[in-house]
């Protein structure tokens, strides 16, 4: 039995057994601790009689106030009067009395509940639970309510004659969650209830039924289970509804991720899906491939291992799956290094790839639109090797040498026109001038001007090969200087060519800088391996020209243009956000001149607006969704939000339109209700009311 | 089970002759004081007080003594407590003793610790101010 | 025009060559992000500086045809950034550079899926240049 320790201004021994303590008392004893302004310790009894005003702590997260008490020496048995009951700070309980059992149970009877602020001048919380009788088990971390109602401004809104809610402090216990109400033109009015179940301490299950008016049915089964070395997350989802009668549609998902010996990562993320609207009819997600991937993978300083296969699930309309590539399995080996006495940088890759079509047709037919043969399978090898080396000559020009070289071997398979097998050698060598300038400007002002010119030389000559997975090739300042623009291995920028650019940035001390980027390459003649629509065909490219704006105040502007020399639009695209404590907005500009050998039929013409703002101080806010086809002037989806949030109630309400659709696909209107009372351990609060007056 | 532990142990008989036995006296005979000096010992009935030097003031007799005050290192025994504390000023009359300076007080297996010590031997109550700590069994009966 | 060559004689950036330590990768991003920061400040010999950095990417679908099909990606990227002097431990640079790069996902998905990776790799080209230039911007502050 350990001692229990009081403290206060003044101690009367006043008898036989009674101590009287005054001023600042305060006991602790085996984790609890008592504050008070005056108490009797009658030593016989072995109790304490308080006067408040009291507060009394368990060690966890529950403080109870009360303004007089009788309990026991221990703390652990007694009567707590006019008491409020407060956990984790946010849920509390006002009781006209408090009975606390051997350390375990506060019983309070005539409660009110509630995590809502209570001003002076306005009692009424926004939300409160009245019960007769309110007992919290803190072993279990339960709170029981009985014939609890739950009203809203005072208003009674829902009566139950048993309730029970975790106390803030559970991370994890079986219960439901909290419902949630959507509506969509394609599948009625439905209720999705969570129910929540935990399978020991690593591993849990979350049974989601839907039910909506049109007869739509779904249940949706979530598992994660926790491992030493890693985790899983299982997602299995059934409907029925009346757009598919009597077919049962749905997905299936997996994730995980495990920490292997030596360093080694396994993530895996699977994905299919029952047919190609399910995700678009059930507002899951706007998605029209689904890429599954298991990879094993390392990476230290100066390697990087990777080892994965993919399957890709096409839910376009022009994309049957036997024809379109849908496995693929990549091995890449890269080391970095230094290339001992010459010194510099220098990387070797050793990758080998294969993908393939479960159609064995060697021919192309009118299945799909590419215009591959609709069987070709493709296993290739390559060994990459590249090196650099930069001098600093003494007027600050930053001299550079650099090379890579790529040697690769085919195996094209089921194709008529292509089949057999190939391999290539190819490199680059150029020597680059960077001269990068510096002005410290007056009141702080900072200024870099970097003019860079590279000389490329490579062979020049045609390819054997089909280009199948360097088809779509960008240009922006992350390849102006790159010596093979090509995204993939199929295809290599062949001849000599002259890539110029020039680097600036201005650094403000008012906290906002301006970044400019203008680049063009010149070709020794027109190796016509580029299209139009990439910026980079003919003998000269179009003109590259990036610029950033950054603000302390949270705005930042993005925007990249590659002109023609017309100063022709042939790509524009802006992002544009702008954050604030009260509005924010987030805004993006697309467009991409139509170019068929990139299957882009028509111009790309599209603007986003993503809009919010706070409304008034009570904790409203605003949100506006539109995106807009310029090109067929109509939009492809907008949305309208409108969230309330405080510390203790959180309302979500939201109305999005899809204007797209397909065959398949109708356009849909969504509207949802979520409604959260914080406080029980759930969403974090947000900010607390302002008492006015 | 524990002893019963009560508070009794202040209540002393005032009435009782005091004895003081020291090392060395001095009287000083115009204030009718005398200061009795080295391993001073004070006793009335049970109890004890023992301090490094006690000035003794009589009443207007001379006869009986009015107060002693004990400076030094002061210790208090009667009967089941103890009282420690830097300094302690006994009024023989009103049975009052006060006890000041980083005062502790045991009683069985109870300690309490404060600034001043106030104590009442006819009515057996005591009160500490000032920070008091101290320490009890609960559930100790 | 109050331009001085930042490798020149007195030039402030001469002590960042060969003197960065960058922190070690540990994905395909942050490995692309190192080799491009050592193309700019060459790889360490004996460090002087440490450059610590955050990487996250998201990928936007932009580009929504009629027929629901997503035509084009963005990839936003952003990376926190912090370049410490190792002798007084002190940070004396910072920040945060945002940027983005795109694919498209108009052709079969071999296709999709080097235009991918390829927006990956240049978005960290993209981003290492911007830090080597603001770490050149800060650089006549800082440099001894």
């Amino acid at each position: 039995e350990d001692p229990a320790t009081l403290i206060a201004n003044t101690l009367r021994i006043e008898s036989e057994s009674r101590l009287v303590a005054d001023g600042a008392v305060e006991i602790y004893y085996q984790g609890r601790r008592l504050t008070a302004h005056r108490l009797v310790y009658d030593r016989a009894a072995d109790t304490l009689t308080i006067d408040g005003p009291i507060t009394l702590t368990d060690g966890g997260d529950t403080v109870i106030l009360a303004s007089q008490a009788e309990l026991k020496a221990d703390l652990t048995e007694g009567i707590l009067r006019s008491a409020r009951v407060v956990m984790s700070q946010q849920m509390q309980m006002a009781a006209a009395e408090v009975r606390r059992i051997d350390g375990r149970y506060t019983d309070m009877s005539r409660v009110v509940a509630s995590s809502c602020k209570i001003c002076a001048g306005d009692p009424t919380p926004l939300w409160e639970i009245r019960a007769q009788r309110v007992v919290h088990d803190q072993q279990e971390r339960q709170i029981y309510f009985d014939r609890a109602s739950l009203r809203f401004g005072g208003v009674p809104v829902l009566f139950l004659p048993r309730l029970r809610i975790p106390d803030p402090s559970l991370k994890r216990a079986n219960g439901f969650l909290m419902p949630s109400l959507q509506s969509s033109t394609t599948l009625g009015t439905g209720l999705s209830l969570p129910y929540f179940v935990t399978l020991g301490d690593s591993r849990d299950l979350t049974v989601t039924p839907f039910l909506a008016t049109k007869g739509a049915r779904t249940l949706e089964l979530r598992y994660r289970q926790a491992f030493r070395t890693g985790e899983i997350e299982l997602t299995a989802v059934g409907s029925r509804d009346a757009l598919k009668p009597g077919q049962t549609r749905g997905l299936l998902s997996a994730d995980g991720r495990f920490e292997l010996p030596k360093g080694f990562e396994l993530t895996f993320h699977g994905e299919t899906v029952s047919d190609r609207a399910y995700l678009l009819d059930y507002g899951r997600s706007d998605k029209d491939r689904l890429t599954s991937r298991l990879e094993i993978t390392r990476t230290r300083a100066n390697e990087h291992i990777s080892g994965r296969f993919l399957s890709i699930q096409s839910l376009r309309e022009d994309e049957p799956s036997d024809s379109l590539a849908s496995l693929f399995g990549d091995m890449t080996l890269k080391r970095r290094f230094s290339l001992g006495p010459l010194g510099g940088q220098g990387g070797l890759t050793f990758q080998t790839h294969s993908h393939t079509r479960s159609s064995d047709d060697p021919f192309d037919t009118a299945d799909d639109a590419d215009l591959i043969a609709d069987g070709r399978d493709v296993l290739r090898g390559r060994i990459r090797a590249d090196w650099r080396r930069d001098w600093i000559a003494g007027n600050g020009l930053v001299f550079g040498v650099l090379g890579e070289v790529t040697t690769d071997l085919y195996h094209i398979g089921e194709d008529a026109t292509y089949g057999g097998t190939y391999s290539r050698t190819h490199g680059a060598l150029a020597a680059e001038l960077r001269w990068p300038l510096v002005k410290a400007g007056k009141a702080g002002v900072n200024h870099v001007l970097e003019p860079v010119v590279q000389l490329v030389w490579a062979p020049s000559g045609t390819e054997a090969l089909p280009n199948e997975d360097s088809v779509l090739v960008e240009f922006d300042q992350g390849n102006l200087f790159a010596l093979n623009r090509f995204p993939g291995s199929d295809a290599v920028e062949r001849g000599a060519r002259a890539n110029i650019g020039v680097n600036y940035l201005r650094q403000d001390p008012d906290g906002w800088s301006l970044g400019l980027t203008f680049g063009r390459v010149l070709r020794a003649d027109d190796p016509g391996q580029f299209t139009t629509g990439s910026g980079l065909a003919g003998r000269s490219s179009d003109w590259l020209a990036a610029f950033q704006i950054g603000t302390a105040a949270g705005l930042g502007l993005t925007n990249r243009f590659l002109l023609d020399d017309a100063f022709a639009l042939t790509k524009a695209e802006t992002l544009l956000s702008y954050d604030r404590p009260r509005f924010g907005l987030e805004a993006g500009l697309l467009f991409h001149k139509a170019d068929p050998a990139e299957g882009r039929l028509i111009d790309t013409n599209e603007i986003v607006l993503d809009g919010r703002f706070a409304i008034g101080q009570a904790g409203w806010q605003a949100r506006l969704m539109n995106r807009y086809d310029l090109k067929a002037d109509r939009a492809s989806n907008a949305g309208l939000g409108l969230s309330f949030r405080n510390e203790c109630l959180s309302v979500d309400l939201s109305l999005s339109r899809r204007f797209t659709s397909s065959t398949s696909v109708k356009p849909t209107t969504d509207f949802s209700v979520s409604l959260e009372l914080l406080g029980f351990g759930g969403a974090a609060p947000g900010p607390s009311r302002q008492c006015r007056g | 089970q524990g002893t019963e532990v009560s508070f009794g142990g202040l209540k002393a008989d005032t009435g009782l002759p005091v004895e003081v036995t020291a090392e060395s006296l001095s009287v000083n005979q115009a204030d009718g004081t005398a200061i009795f000096a080295g391993e001073v010992l004070v006793k009335q009935g049970e109890m004890r007080l023992q301090a490094g030097e006690v000035k003794v003031e009589y009443d207007a007799t001379g006869k009986a003594i009015d107060r002693l005050h004990a400076t030094g290192g002061v210790l208090m025994v009667n009967a089941t407590d103890a009282a420690e504390a830097a300094e302690a000023v006994y009024t023989i009359a009103s049975g009052e003793v006060v006890m000041m300076g980083g005062v502790l007080m045991t009683q069985g297996a109870t300690a309490i610790k404060g600034d001043t010590l106030h104590i009442n031997l006819k009515t057996g109550t005591g009160r500490m101010e000032g920070g008091v700590t101290t320490t009890f069994m609960p559930g100790g009966n | 025009c109050g331009f001085t060559p930042a490798y020149g004689p007195n030039g402030p950036a001469g002590g960042l060559q060969g003197h960065i330590r960058l922190a070690g990768p540990t994905d395909k991003n942050s490995f692309d992000f190192v080799t491009a920061v050592q193309a700019r400040f060459g790889r360490t010999k004996d460090p002087r500086y440490a450059l610590a950095y955050t990487i996250t990417t998201e990928a936007v679908g932009v580009g929504y045809a009629t027929d629901t099909s997503i035509t084009r990606y963005n990839l936003k990227g952003s990376i926190d950034w912090s370049l410490t002097d190792l002798a007084s431990e002190a940070r004396v640079a910072g920040g945060t550079a945002e940027n983005f790069t795109s694919w498209s996902a108009t052709s079969a998905t071999v296709a999709g899926l080097s235009a991918e990776e390829d927006a990956a790799e240049r978005l960290m080209v993209i981003l290492a240049d911007q830090i080597a230039l603001q770490i050149l911007a800060a650089s006549a502050r800082f440099a001894p």
